[in-house]
């Protein structure tokens, strides 16, 4: 038992990694370039040391940086697939994430006073997205992206991370907060209003992350259905609001129920999305020989459409299956875990995975309507492959949290 | 040539990726089985028979037994009731030549043995079921 | 275990609940719809399949060439030999518009796209394939030359076609249109309110008028009812409506078969009141009405009323007018059947598929699509359809020195203007060629105006196409 069969996917991964880069350098071989090379040998490099360092340095979880692992080499090398451009700059994002995912989970292992902190999750919040809209740009439709200096990020991705702590801190001193019998109200309140703000900026992908987490996290914590109810009665209300009040959510919605009239201007994206995958079959088409670039955003919101057309319905299952792996880990560090705080933060975050890869992955293939988001690790993007680093940082570092214990009961 | 492996690669691509998954989950699940059996020798433990959300305080729903055991209020106990009515130290179970005996350690409000209070020392059998404070714990002792 | 723990896992199984969604819609659209949505023309990627392949040609009857593709200044080009000839038949094939016809209905044998299974792939891979397969249709180009000559001026169809085999000699539907100048003059094409692009053959759904008193009859001789001796006044009344014949002083006293061959309307419409609406309907859904006839090119589904009508509608079907909506291509396959003793044959246009090496990767030959009930009387159903033509409503379609069958048809309809229909068949004792003409809103009657196109298509046929058999 134990170290043979260990060491089995991470020798599965390099297989993979090492077939399909040199897969790739036969697609690129009339314009091989330093870009070629560095990704493939980067790639490669990047993802065994940085696994070997955790094994050494963490006694915590070690199941979920493996599981990301294989996620952000497809991703990596479906991006760079379509353009070697993005692919070395998704490199460099990796690294950088990596990076930032060591950096949170020593601060988590190391720093015990996170659960103190409510108000200044509170005030990061409400800070983000006054900056947002005072320094924002409108992209696609939405405001939700900041440019500082040439590079360009999303707001919104951290401040998802200051939600869940803000309810691990609220719901782990409830005992505290419910003496003030309004607490609850004012909690849902505030919760309300981020998501308000994100309607605002139209980011509905994000808003409904937000009413996901939280009624996830009230379901378990908050003692009194009266609240659960009031929470579902206002999302239906806001939701039903929102379709009458703002065309674009209509838009969303009659594209998702029937794109094929539209197929020429509203209905684009989704149609071409379902065109792709209907192309890949079971298996693909093979890397390099389909069309990914007849999809938008084919390295972003449809990564997900681009991998099923060239690598198959088959490993878009395995995709999904690696995402419902991943949530379960999470979920099984917090029923490890015994301080609750951590326990919260935990669930929050696997919450926070599921649901995002959950919304995007059905957007693109029409269960749902589509919604702006990205897939953890597996997408394009700086802010997307940095937050999600720093929240599996902190997952990690809530796998091996250890409270000193004082002599108070739970 | 490209198109030619490519298209052989698809295959070993999905074979790779579900083999991957599929060890992952059989590792988790030789995780998960290890820590259920807790160490190679289960031979005896204690089972708290409280439903675990009645109880005020933390407890496991199971204690291994290896060569002894402590049950007390105290925190360097291996079974720790925090129970005003339970003493610092309240009563041992430990292994001789096979057998497994339950001693009381002088404890203010006695612990019962299957419904008879425990007077010093008592031969433990797989099944009995020992109350400390409102606690009740089956003893059970495999082969 | 503790109520926070147990809401945790129901949380991660609701979760998970939702995952599994995922990857079953996801196997659901693969299995179930992939192929479909494939197809939309929208989809780029079959114009990059498209582009790989040398079309393949379409050859008629006699083996000439009506259609090929060609390398043209580095881009492929497709020559149609005929501007308008076989505009509904062969269609077009553009990036614009889409396709039509043969070259859409056939498009995956003419770009030779069989990629479904693994070992295809990995075949088309070694050996691959530059050049698609040709079809060679059961047309001939001369009769559809004629058709479209007696057909000019007016708007219609006319299909002929060989009752014991299914084989389509020809088919025109007018008005028609310029396939080589489609791309210029598409705006024009498409916005005409003539319709060109509509194969009326096919497409169309008429009133039948008097050609549906067929189905009546056949179902008066499966009741074994019918009335011998009927008095024929000139009109009729039914639940409150008046049924007139043409010919208002009536027909006196007559049976089945002069009723049929005079097409008397007082006599079927009071025939239908006693066959009843259900016979009347399975008699219908029997001979193809409200289903899907399969063939080459797309059909339109005939129409009988699906639910229960009045007596007045009743009587109405029974003549074929009310709520009944037939094409051109369903009553030809009525009268085929009975030409063929009862078998009603497949039709179709595509004879075979040949590959590039002149072999023969698929050959269509006749199948039986369904049969009438042998209990009827079918040799009298035969009999009656030939007195139409020798002392019926269809003397026009006499040819000499040959027995001809069939039945005239002049349908009342919204326009105001009848359209006149005839079906019918030759040689009576070997049939070889069956035939239906429809003149839409000609104003005119079915004997008058469509028997003597069918009567000149028919000797044609007859003289010129070497019949397999």
């Amino acid at each position: 038992m134990g170290t043979n069969i260990g060491k089995i996917p991470i020798r599965l991964l390099f297989l993979f990694e090492i077939l399909s880069l040199s897969l790739i350098f036969i697609y690129r071989w009339d314009n091989l370039d330093f870009n070629t090379f560095a990704t493939g040998i980067g790639l490669v490099l990047l993802v065994y040391f940085s696994n070997s360092f955790l094994r050494k340095i963490s006694s915590g979880d070690h199941y979920i940086f493996l599981i990301v692992s294989m996620m952000f080499s497809i991703g990596l090398i479906m991006i760079f697939r379509i353009s070697s451009d993005l692919g070395i700059k998704q490199l460099l994002w990796l690294l950088i994430g990596i990076g930032v995912f060591f950096a949170s989970y020593f601060l988590v292992k190391n720093i015990e006073f996170w659960d103190k902190m409510i108000l200044v999750y509170l005030g990061t919040a409400y800070g983000l997205f006054a900056m947002t809209f005072i320094l924002g740009a409108r992209l696609r439709g939405a405001i939700n992206w900041i440019s500082i200096g040439g590079v360009s990020f999303q707001p919104a991705e951290v401040t998802k991370i200051a939600l869940i702590f803000f309810l691990a801190s609220y719901y782990y001193n409830i005992e505290k907060y419910s003496k003030n019998k309004y607490s609850e109200w004012i909690v849902m309140g505030i919760v309300y209003s981020y998501i308000g703000l994100l309607f605002l900026q139209r980011d509905l992908g994000t808003a409904l992350i937000f009413f996901g987490i939280y009624t996830g996290l009230q379901y378990i914590y908050c003692n009194g259905r009266r609240y659960e109810i009031a929470n579902l009665s206002l999302a239906l209300l806001g939701g039903s609001l929102g379709y009458i009040l703002f065309d674009h959510v209509k838009i969303r919605v009659l594209t998702w129920l029937n794109p094929w009239p539209y197929i020429n201007d509203k209905g684009y994206q989704i149609t071409q999305s379902l065109f792709a995958i209907a192309e890949g079959s079971y298996f693909g088409t093979g890397l390099g020989r389909g069309n990914p670039s007849f999809i938008p955003l084919s390295y972003n919101d449809f990564i997900f459409s681009s991998i099923s057309e060239e690598m198959g319905v088959f490993t878009g299952i395995g995709v999904i299956m690696l995402f419902v792996l991943l949530v379960y880990r999470g979920f099984k560090i917090a029923l490890l875990q015994n301080h609750k705080f951590y326990r919260i933060v935990a669930i929050g975050i696997s919450l926070m995975f599921g649901l995002q890869a959950f919304i995007i992955i059905g957007g693109a293939i029409k269960v749902i309507p589509l919604t702006g988001l990205t897939l953890p690790f597996i997408s394009y993007g700086g802010s997307s492959i940095v937050s999600s680093f720093l929240a599996l940082g902190i997952l990690q570092g809530a796998s091996e949290k250890v409270v000193k214990e004082d002599e108070t009961y739970e | 040539m490209f198109d030619i492996l490519s298209v052989i690669f698809k295959y070993v691509f999905v074979i790779i990726i579900y083999v991957f998954i599929f060890t992952i989950i059989r590792m988790i699940y030789l995780d998960i089985k290890t820590i259920k059996t807790i160490s190679g020798d289960l031979k005896a433990y204690l089972k708290v028979l409280n439903p675990l959300d009645t109880i005020p305080y933390k407890m496991e729903d199971t204690y291994v037994i290896e060569d002894n055991l402590t049950i007390g209020r105290g925190s360097d106990n291996l079974v720790v009731i925090r129970d005003p009515y339970v003493s610092k130290h309240h009563l041992k179970i430990l292994l001789d030549e096979g057998n497994y005996f339950i001693e009381d350690l002088k404890s203010s409000n006695g612990t019962i043995l299957n419904n008879s209070k425990l007077e010093d020392v008592s031969i433990l059998k797989s099944g009995d079921i020992i109350k400390v404070g409102d606690i009740d714990l089956m003893f059970i002792h495999k082969g | 275990m503790n109520r926070e723990s147990k809401r945790i896992i129901t949380l991660f199984i609701s979760l998970c609940a939702g995952f599994i969604l995922l990857i079953g819609y996801l196997s659901y659209f693969q299995i179930f719809k992939a192929e479909t949505i494939r197809e939309n023309q929208y989809n780029k990627r079959l114009w990059i399949d498209e582009e790989e392949v040398l079309r393949g040609s379409i050859i008629d009857r006699d083996e000439e060439v009506l259609v090929y593709s060609q390398e043209k200044n580095g881009s492929i080009e497709r020559v149609y030999k005929y501007d308008y000839l076989y505009s509904h038949i062969i269609g077009y094939s553009t990036r614009e518009y889409g396709k039509s016809g043969l070259e859409k209905n056939f498009n995956s044998y003419l770009i030779n796209a069989n990629r479904n299974t693994a070992i295809n792939e990995v075949i088309n891979l070694i050996n691959p394939v530059g050049v698609g397969n040709n079809l060679k249709l059961t047309i001939d180009t001369d009769l559809q030359r004629k058709s479209r000559e007696l057909l000019r001026g007016k708007k219609g169809a006319i299909i002929a076609m060989d009752p014991k085999t299914g084989e389509i000699l020809s088919m025109v539907s007018l008005p028609d249109y310029n396939v080589n100048s489609l791309i210029d003059n598409w705006a024009q094409i498409s916005e005409d309110t003539n319709s060109p692009l509509i194969n009326r053959g096919v497409q169309g759904l008429y009133t039948p008028g008097s050609t549906f008193k067929i189905v009546t009859a056949l179902s008066s001789l499966e009741l074994k009812d019918e009335e011998s001796v009927f008095n024929c006044q000139g009109s009729i009344e039914i639940d409150g409506y008046i049924f007139k014949d043409f010919n208002s002083s009536g027909h006196g006293s007559i049976g089945l078969l002069e009723a049929f061959s005079k097409s008397c309307n007082t006599y079927f419409a009071s025939l239908a009141t006693h066959i009843g609406y259900d016979e009347l309907k399975a008699m219908a859904e029997s001979l193809y009405f409200n289903q899907r006839i399969p063939f080459d090119l797309d059909t339109s589904i005939s129409r009988f009323p699906e639910t229960q009508v009045g007596l007045t509608d009743l009587a109405a079907s029974g003549i074929g007018q009310g709520r009944i909506g037939a094409s051109p291509l369903n009553m030809l396959l009525i009268t085929s059947a009975i030409a063929n003793d009862g078998d009603m044959m497949k039709p179709y246009i595509v004879e075979k598929v040949i590959s590039p090496q002149s072999n023969d990767v698929e050959i269509f030959t006749g199948e039986i699509l369904t049969s009438i009930d042998d209990s009827i009387d079918l040799v009298r159903m035969q009999e009656m359809m030939r007195e139409v033509v020798i002392n019926g409503t269809g003397t026009n379609a006499r040819i000499r020195n040959v027995q001809v069958a069939g039945k005239t048809g002049t349908a009342e309809n919204a326009s105001g203007k009848n359209h006149a229909w005839f079906v019918g068949y030759a040689p009576y004792d070997d049939p070889k060629v069956a035939v239906v003409v429809l003149l839409e809103e000609d104003g005119s009657s079915g004997g008058g105006a469509a028997a003597p196109i069918a009567r000149d298509m028919m000797i044609y046929a007859l003289n010129n196409i070497k019949f397999r058999r």
